[in-house]
């Protein structure tokens, strides 16, 4: 068998997302007056704002990618695949 | 050079961490061959979609097209809105009940089924010998631009990214490298989003921009909207940047180079064929095609806004204002004098694939710096995971399990999977040093490829809609595709190109306004040539019994139908959701 414990793709990219964003949005903060920094992205404290909306989209990844996660991980069309390979023979186990 | 700050260093690692623990993560659920190189056939046809372009969105496309949008405007967007589209849809409809229908683990089996052992080796030993060097081409690329940008050691950082590349497949095989290519996807967005955004905003919006591209336009000998107008030029190759006119475009990029890629190309089909199902397979192209439709707005645009924008900006200092580039793209610098390069009409050469690592740098602050630098190495990295994954999957079924072992227990080959990984990267190192120390070498291999690949969605359409081709027809006409490539290679030029590796090797005979153009025509020719052959020697040639070919022919194999399909999820609707979008952009820009 195969696909066992697989988790689900929502959860790592949540938690990229989350920690890229507090990151981000932790150093907008204490940076946010700096105007020779922020001169160049046209004086928007882009790092605060960015990591605002990567927070936001992390967080959502993740209360998805969780919740999703108690399904049952073997689909219909999943183990019917499985069968069919076995009988043709192209999968040796 | 730009220094970067703790910050930055800081986001990078959080990525290669999260990267790292997805992959020992995944090392449990990998105990076959199938799921090694096939995800155990069972990933949700989003994800698989989402795979299915960032496996594509290597640095060859963020720098590639970037540089474009720079050289030829929005035009570029043909790569997509005439090329990609149409051929991803294509694939979908038509070919995935093939190729996931016929139990095929590779693109090279499937022509094992439908025709016989010489195709389906031809076919995989060119596909192996070319991911290995499009994944060295990429490396070298990945080495030279960070140690340009940033001062990183070549070696040191080209060493990095393949070792963390290496253990992710190993311990999670196919679906780690999925998993990684939706994480790219993510950053890639995310990375360069507020590029655009920041860069629209400071060259006035899309009017503003427009009025400043007509001027470059101008400089260069076109009319004012040569670089802002999709089509409007296209009559004519003196009047279009491209140089290639749509006959040529249509044909050429359009039918020939763009189905050839993304209809038969493993690297994209693989992806696919780990589907969960054969309905979620039809979907993933069709669902990949979606966000596709959007992408020249964010990897062509910031190249068309570097043209248009300049380093005055409050604490933009380290870089002096070079008087020889354009906009903010530096001038390429000529080897002998040290100074910008002139070519023949006394033009300065600019350095277009430098236009997107420049807007990072003219755009973003410290920590945003770090999440665009990030998306860059991400997509450097999962574009060789791509070439790593399809090369493993290759040289596994169609070389090492059909000709030197067979019938050998599954951990064996499960084995030869993570022993070809390893082996393949190291191949892929060494392809980035001979990259790196003699540049023609390479030039001639990728021409060589570009001969191999042209005539290839011939051979698949023939195949898979006209039940009497045969193998022997395949076989021979593969060959006269990539001959007949070879032989208008040898017989045109691009205009101000100097015969050798660039062609006219036989005399230039026939002179194309560029190189797109030729390299548009060499494809048509390569793709009639190969067409032709193989219905005449098929037709020559004794036919496979009809019920061999069943599930492998169209007229042969029942139509698939779909059971508990919501309506959003039928292929046919999501087709022409994706086609009346590429319409209405191709109108807007036309």
């Amino acid at each position: 068998m195969s696909g066992a414990a697989r988790f689900d793709i929502r959860i790592p990219i949540g938690v990229l997302f989350l920690a890229l964003g507090v990151i981000l949005t932790i150093y907008g903060v204490a940076t946010h007056s700096d105007v020779t920094l922020y001169g160049r992205s046209e004086h928007i404290v882009i790092n605060l704002w960015w990591g605002l909306v990567m927070l936001v989209f992390g967080g959502a990844m993740l209360y998805f990618g969780t919740r999703a996660h108690r399904r049952p991980l073997h689909s219909a069309a999943g183990e019917d695949t499985e069968t069919r390979e076995h009988r043709l023979g192209l999968e040796r186990e | 050079m730009t220094h970067l700050t703790p910050i930055d260093y800081l986001l990078m690692l959080v990525y290669f961490a999260v990267v790292l623990t997805v992959g020992w993560m995944l090392r449990r659920s990998t105990k076959t061959s199938t799921d090694f190189f096939l995800s155990g056939r069972s990933i949700p046809s989003w994800v698989a979609g989402l795979a299915f372009i960032s496996a594509n969105l290597g640095a060859q496309e963020v720098i590639g097209m970037g540089a474009s949008g720079a050289k030829y405007g929005i035009a570029t967007s043909h790569f997509y809105w005439i090329g990609a589209i149409p051929a991803m849809v294509f694939v979908g409809l038509f070919m995935m009940p093939f190729y996931y229908g016929s139990r095929a683990r590779s693109v090279p089996e499937y022509l094992k089924l439908r025709y016989d052992e010489k195709t389906r080796t031809l076919n995989a030993v060119s596909f192996a010998v070319m991911t290995i060097m499009s994944s060295g081409i990429s490396m070298y690329a990945m080495g030279k631009l960070f140690n340009l940008l940033l001062g990183w050691s070549f070696d040191v950082s080209m060493l990095v990214a393949a070792v963390i590349v290496l253990a992710y497949i190993f311990l999670g095989g196919l679906t780690s490298a999925i998993y990684n290519e939706v994480i790219q996807f993510f950053l890639i967005v995310f990375g360069f989003a507020p590029l655009v955004f920041l860069g629209l905003r400071a060259a006035g919006g899309w009017s503003g921009l427009q009025v400043r591209l007509a001027e470059i336009s101008v400089q260069r000998g076109f009319q004012p909207g040569a670089l802002t107008h999709a089509w409007r030029y296209m009559g004519d190759p003196s009047q279009n940047p491209i140089g290639v006119e749509w006959f040529g475009l249509a044909m050429g990029l359009g039918f020939v180079l763009s189905f050839g890629y993304w209809c038969t190309d493993f690297l994209v089909v693989q992806r696919a064929m780990a589907s969960e199902s054969m309905a979620a397979a039809r979907r993933t192209p069709l669902i990949a095609a979606l966000p596709k439709v959007l992408f020249p707005f964010l990897v062509i645009l910031p190249g068309m806004i570097a043209l248009a924008v300049d380093w005055h900006a409050p604490g933009v200092g380290s870089h002096a204002v070079s008087a020889a580039g354009q906009g903010i793209i530096p001038p390429k610098i000529d080897g002998l004098t040290g100074g910008p390069l002139i070519d023949q009409a006394g033009h300065v050469v600019l350095d277009y694939d430098l236009s997107v690592p420049m807007m990072l740098i003219r755009f973003f602050p410290a920590g945003m710096l770090g999440l665009g630098l990030t998306a860059l190495l991400a997509s450097f990295m999962s574009g060789m995971a791509g070439n790593v994954t399809a090369f493993n999957t290759v040289w596994t079924y169609d070389i090492y399990q059909s000709h030197i072992k067979k019938g050998a227990s599954d951990e064996h080959y499960l084995w030869m999977g993570r022993a070809a990984t390893v082996f393949g990267i190291a191949l892929s190192i060494a392809a980035a040093y001979v990259a790196a120390s003699f540049n023609n070498i390479m030039d001639l291999l990728q021409l060589v490829f570009a001969f191999v690949n042209a005539p290839l969605f011939a051979t698949f359409a023939l195949g898979m809609f006209w039940k009497r081709t045969t193998g022997h027809g395949a076989f021979i006409g593969l060959i006269s595709g990539t001959l007949a490539a070879a032989i208008h290679h040898g017989i045109s030029l691009a205009g101000g190109s100097v015969p050798g590796v660039k062609g006219g090797y036989f005399g230039a005979h026939i002179i194309y306004r560029s190189e797109l153009g030729q390299t548009f025509w060499t494809a048509i020719a390569a793709w009639v040539t190969c067409f032709v052959v193989t219905i005449l020697v098929s037709l020559a040639t004794r036919p496979r019994a009809e019920q061999e070919l069943v599930g492998l022919v169209y007229s042969l194999t029942p139509k698939p139908v779909a059971h508990d399909e919501h309506w959003y999820q039928k292929p046919s609707v999501l087709a022409v959701i994706v086609l009346t979008a590429t319409l209405a952009l191709n109108i807007i820009f036309f």
